[in-house]
């Protein structure tokens, strides 16, 4: 029998390769794994035992409930949600839309304009803190009052008159900064899509924005949705704009939370780990919902004849 | 020893006692390049910040609102904030505070940016050179006339270190800690170990715990910050409380022999240190003293953070610690340390200050009383009231004893990095050359000293 007969089959080559496979997972996972472990066990625990020990008091999740409410995560949450969601949306509207302009249309200035946003991209965003925080200090805005929720409240565009310490100042500057990205990414996704289908819908009497909603977006879907990953964790990361153009403790992203669980000298490095792993779960989330898409946006067009 | 500038002769004098210790620096500064871009228009702030208008009325008011800034973000001394608002709100006729709370570090990291932009009224801050250096740009309002009025409820010394270079008072000071040598109590009467007064019994000692199997002086320098106490001790007890000052802001030359006698002399005890100090934070040396692998402990009073936190009670109350033992040098008499003060202070851009200067100055006010510095003090015991009424009956043996330690002082010092400049007290600086010097203590330190000094001279005018 051939299920019989396999173990004979089995090759050194083989055992070797499954063992480098499993010792990398272990280098991988170890980290994890540990910071979950340690997460687990009160600070007190690991003070008089050492983090290379087995647990004496057992293994609780007071940590994590801790971490929930001493650092106020669901606001943080919040927070970050209300700018990561808007500014990905957006930059995808306006990054899909230069690169169809770009990509579809032949015009005198469309690859210069590619070029362009492409060299954007390459712009550090350090170069310009100093111009923008002046920027934002006197750009004025209206204020249209605030949704509160909880002890938080989220004004719409601003409670300062200004652009500064705004959760609009952030979002914005993180749309300027990823178009440049996203309408590279785009554009090359964009230029596989055969003329034949844009030309076909002109005949049809199809208007240029009707081709690229109805037509060109959702032939980009598997694009994206991999570039709404790839947005959502680099503004779910970022700590540098906030730390720039806000000052308020209570409206600045989730990253900062897990600040507010450090003091002046003490660190509680168990309740920290608790918060890293509570912080990691949205992006894991977003990847896990997009990932139908993102493997598709990997993979097609590969195949076609 | 040439001096371009007499220090200000700064004193302290501590609470129930008559010593007047002088304090802290003489400090001219002006640190451009740090704000970069910003330069400009601090001087033009600078040039705007005039005198401070003195009314014949109450400079507070009560009821209204204002806003705090502060940095208190750890759970422990954030609630004690609140204690301290929610009584401020009672007693001032209902005024409404509103707290902006951002974790200490992000604070210090934000806090040109902030306080240029829309700062809070009130804000959170220490006193020394970097409190001056805000007070010099303009960023921070004077506070004389609060401080007419509570001035008497403060030593000579606590008054200088508020003060600006231009002599203005720009600061309440709330809180302070001193450095001293921790130990533990049961393993001192295990071993029968005598507290060391002086070098040679303190490295017998060192030598006597080795023997006993334990690490004799836990230390721990990952972080950069903590081997500069131990410079700040030794170059205050060998050279005494001007050369240190002096050195800090530049008027005395890192070459100088004296800064390579401090290295020397430090060579004699880092052979005591804790292995692979370089890759320790301060909390895993303290947990070698904790756990009574380590004899002592260099350290501020925090060290009891990491007690408090092992949960077991007996620890704390094991904790005890000694001053520094004597040199044998001219300078022994100052029993000069490394006591931090942290302050509130008034924030001049801020947008609501002229609306809201009256509860503010309640506000500070209202910080510099015993009995409100003793609330915050219940709530977050890591630090040391300022205030003369303060009520220390309440105080446990440790604090008593850190009051005591800090009064027996003759000199005062604020810790290198609220001393010095902070562009020479960074990882590339100052504590980068410490780590280069432990890496190899018996080193000729003279190309180290020709580094630092070099460093120094390459920093653009402050």
């Amino acid at each position: 029998m051939a299920v019989l007969a396999r173990p004979g089959r089995i090759r050194p080559s083989r055992i070797v390769l499954h063992a480098f496979l499993l010792s990398m997972v272990a280098v991988w996972i170890f980290p994890l794994f540990w910071a979950v472990y340690n997460s687990l066990r009160p600070v007190s625990d690991t003070i008089q035992n050492g983090y290379l020990s087995w647990p004496t008091g057992g293994l609780s999740l007071i940590n994590y409930q801790t971490v929930w409410t001493q650092a106020e995560l669901p606001y943080y949450y919040l927070n970050t949600l209300v700018i990561a969601v808007p500014a990905v949306t957006l930059t995808l509207l306006l990054a899909s839309l230069v690169a169809f302009a770009c990509t579809q249309f032949s015009w005198r200035f469309n690859l210069t304009t590619l070029m362009i946003f492409t060299a954007g991209n390459l712009l550090p965003p350090q170069v310009i803190i100093v111009p923008l925080y002046r920027i934002y200090l006197s750009t004025p805005l209206p204020m249209l009052g605030e949704l509160d929720v909880g002890k938080f409240g989220f004004p719409f565009f601003t409670d300062n008159t200004l652009l500064y310490d705004q959760y609009i100042g952030i979002m914005l500057i993180h749309i300027v900064f990823q178009t440049g990205f996203a309408t590279f990414v785009l554009s090359n996704y964009m230029k596989t899509i055969s003329k034949e289908i844009t030309e076909s819908a002109i005949v049809d009497g199809a208007h240029v924005l009707r081709i690229w909603w109805r037509i060109v977006l959702p032939l980009c879907r598997p694009a994206l949705a991999a570039m709404a990953t790839l947005l959502f964790t680099f503004i779910y990361n970022d700590f540098f704009w906030a730390l720039l153009l806000m000052k308020t403790g209570d409206k600045r992203p989730i990253t900062s939370a897990l600040n507010n669980l450090q003091g002046e000298f003490f660190v509680n490095n168990n309740l920290i780990a608790a918060g890293a792993m509570l912080v990691a779960i949205p992006p894991i989330l977003v990847y896990i919902f997009l990932q139908k898409q993102f493997i598709a946006g990997l993979t097609l067009g590969s195949s076609k004849g | 020893m040439t001096r371009s500038r007499d220090p200000r002769g700064e004193k302290i004098v501590l609470p129930g006692t008559t010593i007047e210790l002088p304090l802290d620096l003489d400090l001219t500064r002006r640190d451009v390049l740090k704000i970069a871009g910003y330069g400009s228009l601090a001087a033009f702030l600078a040039a705007c910040g005039g005198g401070t208008a003195t009314t014949t009325t109450s400079v507070t008011a009560k009821g209204g609102s204002m806003s705090l800034g502060s940095y208190l973000s750890d759970a422990v001394p954030k609630k004690g904030l609140q204690d301290v608002v929610d009584a401020f709100t009672k007693a001032n006729g209902g005024t409404k505070v509103k707290v902006n709370t951002v974790d200490h570090g992000t604070y210090q990291n934000q806090i040109n940016s902030y306080l240029q932009g829309t700062p809070e009224d009130v804000f959170t801050w220490f006193s020394g050179h970097r409190m001056r250096f805000f007070a010099d740009k303009g960023l921070a309002a004077p506070i004389d006339d609060v401080w007419n009025e509570v001035k008497g409820n403060f030593t000579e010394g606590f008054a200088n270190s508020v003060k600006g270079n231009d002599g203005h008072v720009y600061a309440i000071p709330t809180s302070y800690y001193p450095w001293a040598i921790f130990y533990r109590k049961d393993v001192f009467q295990q071993h029968s170990y005598n507290i060391p007064t002086n070098w040679d019994d303190f490295k017998k000692l060192a030598e006597q715990m080795k023997k006993d199997g334990l690490t004799p002086i836990a230390f721990a320098d990952k972080d950069g910050w903590p081997a500069m106490g131990t410079f700040d001790i030794l170059n205050l007890r060998m050279n005494g409380y001007d050369f240190h000052t002096e050195l800090c802001v530049g008027k005395q030359k890192w070459t100088d022999s004296r800064v390579a006698n401090v290295f020397k002399k430090w060579s004699e005890i880092t052979p005591y240190y804790s292995p692979a100090f370089a890759g320790l934070t301060w909390q895993e040396a303290a947990k070698q003293l904790l756990q009574k692998k380590a004899g002592m402990y260099l350290l501020g009073l925090f060290v009891s953070e990491q007690f408090v936190a092992s949960g077991n009670p007996d620890d704390l109350a094991q904790l005890d610690f000694f001053p520094f033992p004597d040199l044998g040098t001219n300078y022994d008499s100052e029993k000069a340390l490394d006591a931090p003060i942290d302050v509130f202070m008034m924030a001049k851009k801020s947008p609501t200050l002229s609306a809201d200067s009256g509860q503010a100055k309640a506000f500070l006010e209202f910080m510099s009383k015993g009995s409100t510095q003793i609330t915050f003090w219940k709530a977050s015991p890591g630090a040391i009231p300022t205030a003369k009424d303060a009520d220390q009956s309440q105080y446990p043996a440790l604090t008593k004893k850190a009051a005591q330690i800090v009064s027996g002082a003759k000199r005062i010092t604020q810790f290198f990095d609220r001393d010095s400049r902070p562009d020479f007290s960074g990882p590339n600086s100052m504590q980068g050359f410490l780590l280069s010097y432990l890496a190899n203590p018996k080193q000729d330190t003279s190309s180290l000293q020709g580094k630092m000094q070099s460093f120094w001279d390459s920093l653009p005018p402050e």
